[in-house]
């Protein structure tokens, strides 16, 4: 064990400058598997972290392990556009969203870790006039729950994003936008990093490098998992694993309504300050794209799903294509700005583009998956409330509408509103 | 590639659904919500969409991209 690592403060900068580099110490140690937990948590991405972290703060439970396949981070959390909102239309969508976006808005000084939170606003375009009515329902919709949500006409918009008034007549016509000012970005390696930081100085063992590969059971409960590390006893385990969800589902013999999507995402090489903004738009007949500029500088793209499940995390050309011709469509200041990065991630699709927070056939078994595209924003509401699940037993209100059972029951929680189908048909 | 019109470009096909498993699909619940979630092996619909719009049936690897197999889906036969 090396020393516990100092907390960052403007002190702390100080005392390094005086003692030097050796000073700071890692983020998290490696710590050994042990032989018995009280709580396994499988995947160190952002959902796992999270839940984690609040297991050991809120709940006090000082025996927690987080086993990781590969890297603290190496999944989704690494792999997504950074943005995060609570604009969802459904009240159990953004009532979640809109804790989590709160939970954001301090997660800073919660995890002592700057995560980087940047409230530049999310920006959702109207290609046309029949793009309106949507927009308005879905902003009143928020508005009602006390969510801001600002719908702005074309002058008012182009006062907010300068960058969008056109040097020439544009093909698609912009109509409008819905603004959620409070939306914006967060760095996406610094949240993991942060939970576990935070969840290590808790006490909380993060074991990278070790794959889970089948649950031992026993009777009508599980009691352990099976890794590549050898056996590990747990009185309850947690599935957090996003795209290899299906794969927990197979390992258990209960078939999910979940399909893994490729989801792409690229950065371009850093150009100078242009927006300061996340512009957003979705139009079924011509494609989909979101844009914003990193503090790095490069202009972070994605659109929609490749189409068809893969877990090769490599992505088909055409959806690029379609990604960045969008994005020329709607800032054709861009057109000579090079792609410099492209990356794909594998997302747990359920049929009804809602997640799943629930117990898996064991009362001692938990999984927290499908969350579609929405998972980075997601992470700490997600954290705080399934950990309250975990260790509680009973679910919070928050959660209590993303139960597996809702499928068979026939209270899907439909966002897209296309049927239970990942991608549009 | 397209059991009656040869080998076309990705775009032209659309994806529809991943099938669940013959022995699993007993319940609506079950025909309609769940997928079978294999590393592997995954059995899909697929219909040319962009070309003849016949349908498809498609056994693929989603680990590798690799397709194993394509039947042409004619009128009855599931």
């Amino acid at each position: 064990m090396t020393a516990p690592m100092p907390r960052y403060s403007a002190l702390a900068l100080l005392r390094a400058r005086i003692a030097g580099n050796g000073y700071w110490r890692p983020n998290w140690t490696g710590r050994t598997l042990k032989d018995a937990y009280d709580v396994v948590v499988v995947g160190a991405g952002g959902h796992g972290l999270a839940t984690a972290f609040h297991l050991a703060r809120d709940h006090g439970l000082k025996r927690v392990a987080v086993l990781e396949k590969r890297l603290v981070g190496y999944g989704n959390v690494g792999r997504n556009t950074t943005i995060v909102r609570s604009n969802y239309l459904l009240p159990e969508n953004h009532y979640f969203y809109e804790d989590s976006l709160r939970r954001y808005e301090t997660l800073s000084k919660d995890l002592n870790y700057n995560v980087m939170y940047s409230p530049r606003g999310v920006v959702d375009l109207a290609l046309s006039d029949d793009d309106i009515p949507g927009l308005a329902r879905r902003g009143n919709a928020l508005r009602l729950a006390g969510i801001d949500a600002e719908l702005m006409d074309v002058a008012a918009l182009e006062r907010f994003v300068p960058e969008l008034v056109p040097r020439r007549r544009r093909r698609f016509q912009i109509a409008g936008a819905l603004v959620q000012r409070r939306g914006g970005t967060v760095r996406h390696d610094a949240v993991a990093w942060g939970y576990a930081r935070a969840a290590s100085a808790l006490g909380v063992d993060i074991i990278e490098d070790c794959e889970v590969t089948g649950v031992r059971t026993a009777a009508d409960v599980a009691t352990g998992v099976e890794t590549s590390r050898g056996y590990v006893r747990a009185d309850r385990i947690v599935f957090a694993t996003a795209g290899h969800t299906s794969m927990i589902g197979a390992m258990l013999g209960v078939p999910l309504p979940i399909e893994t999507h490729l989801l792409q995402a690229m950065v371009s090489e850093p150009i100078k300050p242009l927006l300061n903004t996340v512009l957003v738009y979705v139009s079924p007949g011509y494609g989909e794209t979101y844009i914003c500029q990193s503090d790095r500088g490069g202009l972070v793209m994605g659109g929609h799903l490749d189409g068809f499940p893969s877990y090769t995390r490599e992505g088909q050309w055409d959806r690029l294509e379609e990604v960045v011709q969008g994005a020329i469509e709607l800032l054709p200041q861009i057109g000579g700005v090079k792609i410099l990065r492209h990356w794909a991630g594998i997302n747990d699709m359920t049929m009804d583009g809602s997640p799943i927070m629930d117990r898996l056939r064991y009362d001692n078994v938990f999984l927290n998956a499908g969350w579609c595209y929405g998972g980075f924003k997601a992470i700490p509401a997600s954290g705080a409330a399934f950990a309250q699940f975990v260790a509680t037993g009973t679910a919070p209100d928050l959660i209590r509408s993303y139960r597996l059972s809702r499928f068979a029951t026939g209270h899907m929680l439909d966002e897209p509103g296309y049927g239970p189908f990942p991608v549009r048909l | 590639m397209c059991p009656f019109c040869g080998p076309r470009e990705l775009r032209e096909f659309h994806f529809h659904k991943t099938l669940p498993s013959a022995e699993a699909s007993a319940t609506a619940y079950q025909r309609v919500y769940e997928r079978l979630g294999s590393i592997d092996t995954s059995v899909e619909h697929w219909q040319h969409t962009g070309g003849c719009r016949s349908w498809m049936l498609v056994r693929r690897n989603p680990s590798t991209g690799e397709v194993l197999g394509i039947t042409q889906l004619t009128g009855g036969a599931r």
